[in-house]
């Protein structure tokens, strides 16, 4: 018998990264959710429609925000918000389910590395994000007068954005152990999180101490970020905001990594 | 001769197989309380919170009302609406997909029995939660009562008819997909535009008149009416509105078991 016969090689055909492999995962987590479109693209237009005119009717009559009026203020926020929690859904449910109905073996079976299974997730999860805002995006140029002032900042921020909650929702997906846990923290966490960093109104309004904390809240930089994209104006540093973005985009990418690399709740 | 009566020990009403139907039903929300209680009273303190920040200092009001206390009684009933439709709609929703739903139709309970176990429970989360909402708002403002009538009639209709509203979803949809449709395509429109976060004096005149043929509406106004004593709409249309839908989706959920319309095939 050769040698070359039954000498088992973990990755054969594949050189340093799997490329095919990692395209596969995410094609599936993108076909996963586009197969409910209905709930995963059109269901987020609705309720941030359903949010601006809410919003406008409460906050509408003239009142401004800096130079802003508030549907110019409100919009970029709004759009934030939808990235930060459609990005954070995919990976998370989609963990989740596997993890629930035992399928997640046949993710991890495939000679994929930690390193193309939290690319191939985070990617899906950020595509579900940016699909959703661009969706948005288009509703929201039709209704209110947003218009775009750099768009480097805006496809940098939306991006960003998009990244870091696909790596925070697989980060909870990979550490749930039923679909309990994921809305907890996406009831206790991301929710308040995404509601209170400066989407709706400006920061200014929070006490001091909220104000000072809201420095450390990459949400805040985020919102504020896409915001100065949109409308030329910001409340922070946007020099700031782009290290802070992504330092903690390295640091979560390099968190999802670790849990994989060492099977946190995922071998036993 | 063998004789199978199908009802032996029970007589017309079978009120052991409904009330265990109906705790197994509380059972369920109370085993998963964090969700069911926590996260809704998170929901209405943000928004009570954002509407609270956003304002602050601008001394908005409507009708001489601080705007904070105007809010109190719509996101109470909101959360009430929402949960009473989500545990309607979830439950036999879940057991058609897992396919327990047999479990349910087997023992010797009428449609009617059925109906009221189902709709009885998800009523009591509904009030349970609109209970912990308010109870978490009052933390941070007052409430002033102008009539318990208004507000306990309001809260049972509303709770009510989002059950029977949900059980019916339940019973129709497929998968879960169809029911989160429902309630993201209609459901949540509905109510958000209510008049839960503004008076509908505040919206442009076609509006006004769109959105007093919304029986949302109507829970919404009329339950704060209880509490405020100001309201948008005629109040006796709201209770005889309210009370006929109750009926009438009442007897279509029953009408629905007895024909076993996608339950029994």
């Amino acid at each position: 018998m050769s040698s070359k016969s039954n000498s088992l090689q973990t990755r054969s055909v594949v050189k340093s990264t799997n490329w095919r492999g990692m395209w596969t995962l995410y094609q599936r987590e993108v076909r996963r959710y586009l197969k409910i479109s209905g709930q995963t693209l059109l269901a987020p237009i609705v309720t941030t429609l359903l949010f601006l005119t809410v919003f406008s009717v409460v906050f509408g009559g003239g009142r401004k925000v800096g130079e802003l009026t508030y549907i110019e203020f409100l919009a970029p926020g709004l759009l934030m918000m939808t990235i930060l929690q459609n990005a954070f859904a995919n990976t998370s449910t989609s963990l989740i389910s596997q993890k629930v109905n035992e399928s997640i073996v046949d993710t991890l079976m495939p000679p994929l590395s930690p390193f193309e299974l939290t690319t191939g997730f985070v990617l899906g999860g950020a595509t579900r994000g940016l699909m959703v805002a661009v969706g948005v995006g288009i509703t929201l140029s039709v209704i209110t007068p947003i218009s775009i002032q750099n768009p480097s900042a805006v496809a940098f921020f939306a991006f960003n954005a998009a990244l870091m909650m696909g790596s925070m929702g697989m980060m909870t997906g990979i550490w749930a152990e039923k679909f309990d846990h994921v809305s907890t923290v996406t009831n206790f966490i991301i929710l308040p999180l995404s509601f209170l960093s400066g989407t709706f109104f400006p920061i200014s309004r929070f006490p001091e101490l909220l104000q000072m904390a809201n420095n450390y809240n990459p949400f805040f930089y985020l919102i504020d970020g896409l915001r100065f994209g949109f409308t030329g104006q910001s409340t922070g540093s946007i020099e700031t905001g782009i290290f802070f973005v992504i330092a903690v985009n390295i640091l979560l990418w390099a968190s999802c990594y670790w849990m994989l690399f060492i099977g946190y709740k995922i071998k036993d | 001769m063998l004789v199978i009566k199908t009802r032996p020990r029970h007589g017309q009403w079978n009120i052991l197989g409904t009330w265990a139907l109906y705790r197994r039903e509380v059972l369920r929300f109370f085993k998963i309380a964090g969700q069911t209680f926590i996260a809704p009273i998170v929901t209405a303190l943000l928004f009570l919170a954002i509407f609270n920040l956003a304002f602050s200092g601008q001394g908005r009001s409507v009708d001489d009302i601080p705007f904070i206390q105007f809010l109190v009684p719509g996101l109470t009933l909101m959360a009430t609406m929402t949960a009473a439709f989500a545990n309607a709609s979830f439950s036999l929703m879940f057991e058609k997909i897992v396919e327990s739903i047999v479990d349910t139709l087997m023992p010797p309970m009428s449609p009617g029995e059925l109906t009221a176990g189902y709709v009885l429970a998800s009523t009591t989360r509904g009030l349970l939660v609109g209970l912990a909402v308010l109870a978490g708002m009052l933390l941070f403002t007052a409430v002033q009562i102008h009539s318990w009538a208004f507000i306990i009639f309001h809260a049972f209709a509303a709770s009510m008819l989002m059950s029977v509203l949900g059980l019916i979803v339940a019973i129709w949809a497929d998968k879960i997909d169809h029911v989160a449709s429902v309630n993201n395509f209609i459901i949540l429109p509905l109510t958000f535009l209510s008049g839960t976060f503004y008076s509908t004096q505040h919206l442009p005149d076609a509006f006004q008149t769109i959105a007093h043929f919304n029986p949302f509406f109507y829970m919404i106004d009329g339950f704060r009416y209880g509490f405020l004593g100001i309201h948008d709409g005629n109040l006796l249309l709201g209770v005889v509105l309210l009370t006929i839908l109750v009926i009438l989706f009442w007897f279509a959920c029953v009408q629905l078991f007895a024909s076993g319309y996608k339950l029994k095939w």
